[in-house]
């Protein structure tokens, strides 16, 4: 726990986040063909627009909850960021078992979501909330593995372990199933394209239906905030943290984050969005047998 | 020393004031969500003692929990969110008092006996000492464990799968008699499929056909 | 922090969860007062074996195994909550005036 370490992660949550916004403007358009709003501005004047629009409230919401979901979704974004080693020996949160204490932040963000929806007291916030607790919870069971089959020849559970580890050669190369998995979760964890169950534009924006103002703006900060604290913890679970030739180790962590969080805005633009239903049969059927065909791969590459 | 006992009293606080607001709160959800908040005290309690994988654990293992806990609140109580005052509770002074005695009989037992006294050395790898002793001297004690829970999974399905044991999935989505076994009370939903069924095709066809004798002429 | 402290948390924990199972009649509100039993049962786990086992690895084998009960306990308790409601429509302990019916 440094200062220096809680400046730099700051630093990388606030122009992280401002990069994610003007991702999500940019990416569309150019997926598109047209070009559409300027995004060096646009997510500027829609905060602005968001903050002056009048605050509308349900009937009896649960006022209390509904104000704590987007603290604690960024609280959690946060933590997920703080667990991640920005250099030789600079961790804000060094913990013997970092990589369980991501997890833990995971689970929670399906509580935190379920919670948003459930507060409005209203039906497609409740809907959305209820297919995002059916699909996030198997979903996260996928990344665990995935997870483990990181901490396998790290041989600890600490993060700064598992960047270690990757000091010959990253892991995507070792356990080639394991990045495309975890961008699954990542899409699921910021309710990105075709894991958004939770604010899909079919359901009225789900859970954000009925928020309003400036309860709406700091969700939507929340959800770029996690999208940067995952694509740093998929940085240096995958693709070597900060270890790389000449530049210092933040600066090339920030890139990688960069890429991987351009490859996932991508992603969650281009990927349809299936029924609940089926999303679910592909996921227990699919999704986590690969999860266990990974966790092989890296045990016997872990053997000695 | 001192930061960590503040922590330590906060943390019990915490943990012990939600856990009996569990049982005086009127809505369902919350309550799920304060048990939620109680585990995650005593979690990070045991981040404090030197057991970081077991607190983490707890944490992760119970946000889940809660998490399906709450749909079941949804699920099988009147009040879910609380709207109305509601206190279903059954030999209250009894329980009262059970809890207390409780309590007193293992606060007696705490204070009154000689407790040893040999904390763990503060360098010592937790978390790789467990990793050797589950796959190592106890891996019988571990795998045991891990057929038990395959075990519970079979029986969960077993015991409330589409065609139950114990009664189909879809005999419990009507409402209740208004005497055990009897007539769910309300409408009937089958007659009424049926007949809306043939409402939508008649104007549907006078429609089309209305259609078609515009175009002729 | 000593010993005594943590075992008087983990038994007031006890003592409140051992209200809630007793006095709830909803079978959901009842295994939430188990959960809570158990949660102090896994406190006082952990206390001994910081403080007073010095550390020995069966003591956390012990917390991994209530945790380990406490997961089969909800999944079984949400189960058979399901098949009594779909097979007598009660979901509250006073409806279930006989153990034959």
């Amino acid at each position: 726990m440094s200062m220096l370490a809680c400046v730099i992660l700051l630093l990388l949550l606030i122009f992280g986040t401002l990069f994610a916004a003007i991702l999500d403007t940019a990416i569309p358009a150019w997926i598109a063909g047209q070009s559409g709003a300027n995004p060096l501005t646009t997510p500027f004047r829609r905060c602005a627009q968001f903050l002056a629009v009048q605050r509308l409230t349900t009937e009896r919401p649960d006022m209390l909850n509904w104000l704590l979901a987007p603290a604690a979704y960024l609280i959690l974004a946060g933590i997920g960021l703080g667990v991640v080693p920005l250099s030789e020996g600079l961790v804000f949160i060094d913990l013997q078992t970092g990589l369980v204490l991501w997890g833990a932040c995971e689970a929670l963000t399906v509580v935190v979501v379920f919670l948003h929806g459930w507060s409005a007291n209203a039906p497609f916030p409740l809907i959305g909330a209820y297919r995002y607790v059916a699909i996030g919870l198997p979903a996260m069971l996928v990344s665990m593995f995935v997870v483990i089959g990181v901490a396998l020849p790290a041989q600890s559970l600490s993060v700064s372990a598992a960047v270690e580890a990757q000091r010959g050669l990253w892991n995507i190369v070792k356990q080639p199933l394991g990045l495309p998995l975890f961008m699954l979760l990542g899409l699921s964890l910021t309710l990105r394209g075709p894991f958004d169950y939770a604010d899909p534009f079919d359901l009225a924006a789900g859970t954000s239906a009925e928020d309003s103002g400036p309860l709406r703006a700091s969700w939507r900060f929340a959800r770029l905030a996690m999208l940067v604290s995952f694509s740093t913890m998929a940085a240096t679970l995958f693709l070597g943290g900060h270890h790389g030739p000449g530049l210092p180790g933040p600066l090339w962590l920030a890139l990688k984050a960069a890429g991987v969080m351009t490859i996932l805005v991508a992603l969650g633009h281009v990927i349809a969005r299936t029924t609940p239903s089926r999303m679910l049969t592909l996921l227990w059927v699919l999704f986590l047998p690969l999860s266990f065909l990974d966790l092989i791969i890296a045990g016997v590459e872990s053997l000695p | 020393m001192i930061h960590t006992d503040l922590l330590f009293y906060a943390l019990s606080t915490i943990a012990i004031v939600s856990g009996w607001r569990v049982f005086r709160t009127d809505s369902m959800v919350r309550a799920s969500f304060l048990l939620m908040s109680s585990f995650i005290a005593v979690g990070l309690i045991m981040l404090l003692l030197a057991a970081p994988y077991i607190g983490i654990a707890t944490v992760f293992m119970m946000a889940v929990e809660m998490m399906v806990m709450a749909l079941f609140m949804v699920m099988f109580m009147m009040n879910p969110a609380g709207l109305n005052p509601m206190q279903m509770v059954h030999q209250h002074r009894l329980s009262i008092i059970a809890g207390i005695v409780a309590f007193a009989a293992l606060a007696l037992a705490i204070l009154f006996s000689d407790l040893p006294q040999d904390p763990v050395a503060p360098g010592k790898p937790g978390v790789a000492d467990l990793g050797f002793e589950l796959l190592g001297n106890s891996m019988l004690i571990f795998e045991t464990a891990g057929v038990t829970l395959l075990a519970t999974m079979v029986g969960t399905v077993v015991l409330s799968s589409r065609s139950g044991r114990f009664g189909g999935a879809d005999e419990g989505s009507r409402p209740p008699g208004l005497e055990p076994g009897g007539e769910p009370a309300g409408r009937k939903p089958e007659e009424k499929a049926g007949g809306d069924m043939h409402q939508c095709h008649g104007p549907g066809r006078q429609h089309s056909e209305k259609q078609q004798d515009g175009d002729e002429q | 922090m000593t010993l005594a402290a943590i075992l008087l948390v983990a038994a007031a924990l006890i003592g409140i969860g051992l209200y809630g199972a007793l006095s709830q009649q909803s079978f959901v509100m009842l295994m939430m007062g188990l959960e809570l039993i158990l949660n102090g049962v896994l406190l006082a786990s952990i206390g001994f074996w910081s403080l007073a086992l010095a550390g020995a690895p069966k003591g956390q084998l012990l917390a991994i195994i209530v945790m380990a009960v406490m997961a089969v306990e909800m999944a079984i308790g949400f189960a058979l909550v399901t098949a009594v409601y779909r097979k007598r429509q009660a979901d509250t302990t006073e409806s279930l005036k006989t153990m034959r019916d």
